[in-house]
């Protein structure tokens, strides 16, 4: 058997074709270098299978002839390991990032120190009933004493209405990133529309690029809000487990939403289940302030007998309720200065000693909390990079190969030319004679 | 740094990341730089700022002691000039009674004698009732009510209870002292005290029998130098009150100066290393910018044709 004609002729083609393919990939990738979630195609090329055609002299056994290049697919550069990993350290990261960030506000709103938090506040107190143990019997001593305990409790009262804010808020935040037009379920839905899309695609054969991208991403987001577990299922969709949530929240293209979730689903979610908990670390903030509050009231009413000096038992409910007639400054009928001094005395003691503790408390939990944050921060962004450097676009790497792919085109454009030029000699020059 | 492959987003987000955070802290330390302390949230150093706490109560609670001493020296210091023009009235009585003892003084020089007594018994009465910020400081605890009176007669109408000033943590000092020690409650309770004494001394003057003189001679002069010897161990005891006020002054102060000293070593920044770390983060915040704007420019392309 001989070789066809124009056989040359296709193998070029191929060539060429598959040159002009791999350039406009390059040029897909180049458009897309900045485009968040997109990774890096290649064209993968095979060769067409060989024609065999027979020795000329009919003496050997004859050979195979190449015919040229086979565009097999343009498929997508990504490590599913890497990703597995990436959503694991973006669940961590993203339930650092809430911590910390809710947990500054608290320290926020301590305000220590400065000269205007609760400790000055507390030095005041005890102070103007040492004033007051001077001078018993003077009217203007006995309001200082009033004014600066009514001070007092509102500046414990605003500390612990703005730390139950921070809480409130959370749980708020949660109630907004889970309901009905909220973050995740919004994420479940496109991705359930993607895994129809995708697996029809795939039944048809066809490797849908763009279409898992954006699923890509959209797990990538959905990884931020509570840990995600996803399995690939063999027609091409994911069944996404999500947090602690007792039924997948994506199966197919099923979104089961709403789910109870608890500080243990982690992420942005965990965080902020845990931080409105009361039994969370503002929770615990602000029954450490309270103790505080109680032992302020509790000391001084013991040494106020007849007349308690505050109302409440805790920072929110703390009152003052005596009036500056009410106040004893002694505890015989006759006068004198005992009380007052007794409670001047309580300076610097143990409702000090709780308050100072309490500062450290926050301190150490948000310094804690922070350390967390940038830990995790790198991490991300070392497992980032690690994906970035398999899925991302390198320009000069793209420059590289267009450079390759234009002098493949060109060399098949030669290839072709030159086998115009033959044939032309064969059909003009060996065919003039006739 | 991950070797591998590089993208050209991964040099981009690594400049950003590495500007960033350069700036971020340059945010702190130019925190530190205006606000002068180290510690501005609890979380810079949660030990460093519940000390810090701490050393602020202590200092908050000095300031009061501080107080209390001033207060507690403006009564000693006002029991003192008291008790001194006492004093100086009782030596005149003294020398009065002496005088008036001899038996040479005629009957109308008595009287003139009994009605200076009478005035500087008045006058000793006022000193026992002086008072200070409104408060009178011979009454013990009762400093509302005058110790003498004209409405209550000789009868001393306070307590003998102590008036104390908190000058240290558990130490209070005694800053009043007792008067009616030394001038009791009259000539009604003969008591024999300074009272009593200048009232019967007045009466013994105006009536200036022999009987009387010899009264004077036998048992008032005494009473006068057992009232004068009683003044004295008032003096002294408000004397060393006033001496342990100003050792407690110099006491505190020097706390306060250890305290603000180690209040100052907690939370204020050093000025010296904080300028010098900010001169530092600055000059690598720039050659930051300056390089990834380098890197960031560069690429295949230049070299291309």
């Amino acid at each position: 058997m001989s070789i066809p004609t124009f056989t040359g002729l296709q193998t070029a083609l191929s060539g060429l074709q598959a040159s002009q393919a791999a350039i406009d990939t390059t040029g897909e990738n180049i458009s897309n270098a900045n485009t968040p979630g997109y990774t890096r195609q290649v064209v993968n090329t095979g060769e067409n299978a060989p024609m065999t055609i027979s020795a000329v002299n009919q003496q050997g056994a004859g050979t195979q002839l190449g015919t040229g290049v086979d565009i097999a697919s343009i498929s997508r550069m990504r490590d599913q390991f890497l990703d597995i990993q990436y959503r694991a350290q973006n669940t961590s990261t993203s339930n650092a990032n809430t911590n910390a960030t809710q947990l500054q506000q608290v320290q926020t709103a301590v305000n220590e120190p400065s000269t205007n938090g609760l400790q000055s506040q507390l030095s005041a107190f005890w102070s103007s009933w040492s004033s007051l143990a001077n001078d018993p019997t003077s009217q203007a001593a006995q309001e200082a004493v009033i004014n600066a305990g009514q001070t007092l409790a509102q500046t414990f009262n605003s500390v612990s209405s703005q730390m139950s804010t921070v809480q409130s808020q959370a749980g708020q935040q949660y109630a907004t990133l889970t309901g009905a037009t909220g973050q995740v379920q919004q994420d479940a839905s496109q991705i359930a529309t993607l895994n129809g899309q995708i697996a029809a695609a795939t039944s048809a054969g066809q490797t849908p690029n763009t279409l898992l991208d954006q699923r890509d991403q959209l797990l990538d987001d959905l990884s931020g809000l509570a840990q995600v577990s996803v399995t690939n299922q063999s027609n091409g969709s994911v069944t996404v487990n999500f947090g602690d949530a007792a039924t997948p929240l994506i199966n197919g293209t099923t979104v089961t939403w709403p789910q109870t979730l608890t500080s243990a689903a982690g992420g942005q979610l965990g965080a902020l289940l845990n931080l409105s908990s009361s039994s969370g670390p503002i929770g615990q903030d602000v029954s450490s302030l309270d103790n505080v509050a109680s032992e302020v009231i509790s000391s001084v009413n013991a040494l106020q007998p007849s007349n308690p000096f505050f109302s409440g038992t805790s920072a929110s409910t703390i009152a003052v309720s005596a009036t500056a007639s009410t106040i004893q400054t002694s505890s015989s009928s006759t006068s004198g200065a005992d009380l007052a001094q007794s409670v001047a005395n309580l300076s610097g003691g143990s409702a000090d000693q709780s308050y100072a503790a309490f500062v450290a408390q926050i301190g150490n939990g948000v310094q804690a909390a922070q350390s967390t944050q940038s830990t995790a921060q790198s991490l991300l962004t070392a497992i980032g990079n690690q994906r970035q450097s398999v899925s991302g676009v390198s320009l000069d790497e793209e420059m590289t190969n267009l450079i390759q792919y234009q002098q493949a085109y060109q060399a098949s454009a030669r290839v072709m030319n030159t086998i115009n030029t033959v044939l032309n000699s064969l059909i003009n020059t060996a065919g003039s004679g006739l | 740094m991950f070797v591998g492959r590089i993208t050209t987003q991964m040099t981009t987000q690594q400049v950003l990341g590495n500007i960033n955070s350069i700036q971020d802290q340059l945010a702190t330390t130019q925190e530190e730089l205006s606000t002068g302390k180290s510690i501005n949230q609890p979380s810079d150093n949660p030990y460093g700022a519940s000390l810090a706490v701490q050393l602020n109560t202590d200092l908050a609670g000095l300031s009061t002691y501080t107080n209390n001493v001033t207060d507690g020296t403006a009564w000693t210091q006002a029991a003192t000039s008291s008790l001194t023009n006492v004093s100086s009235m009782l030596q005149r009585v003294q020398a009065l009674v002496v005088q008036a003892s001899n038996g040479a003084e005629s009957p109308s020089d008595l009287a003139a004698t009994a009605s200076e007594v009478n005035q500087l018994t008045d006058a000793i009465k006022q000193e026992a009732n002086t008072q200070y910020n409104g408060q009178y400081i011979f009454s013990g605890t009762a400093t509302g009510t005058a110790p003498y009176s004209s409405a209550t007669g000789d009868v001393y109408q306070g307590n003998s209870s102590a008036v104390t000033r908190e000058i240290g943590p558990n130490s209070s000092l005694q800053v009043n002292a007792d008067i009616s020690q030394l001038l009791g409650s009259g000539q009604g309770s003969g008591d024999g005290k300074l009272l009593d004494a200048l009232r019967t001394i007045s009466s013994d003057l105006t009536s200036g029998t022999s009987a009387s003189v010899a009264d004077l001679q036998s048992n008032q002069l005494n009473n006068l130098q057992n009232s004068l010897n009683t003044l004295e161990g008032l003096q002294a005891t408000v004397g060393a009150a006033e001496n342990r006020l100003t050792l407690a002054s110099t006491r505190i102060q020097d706390l306060q100066t250890s305290d603000t000293a180690a209040l100052s070593n907690t939370e204020d920044a050093n000025m010296a290393a904080t300028m010098t770390a900010y001169s530092n983060e600055q000059a690598a915040f720039t050659a930051a910018l300056r390089a990834g704007a380098n890197i960031v420019q560069s690429s295949l392309m230049d070299f291309l044709t």
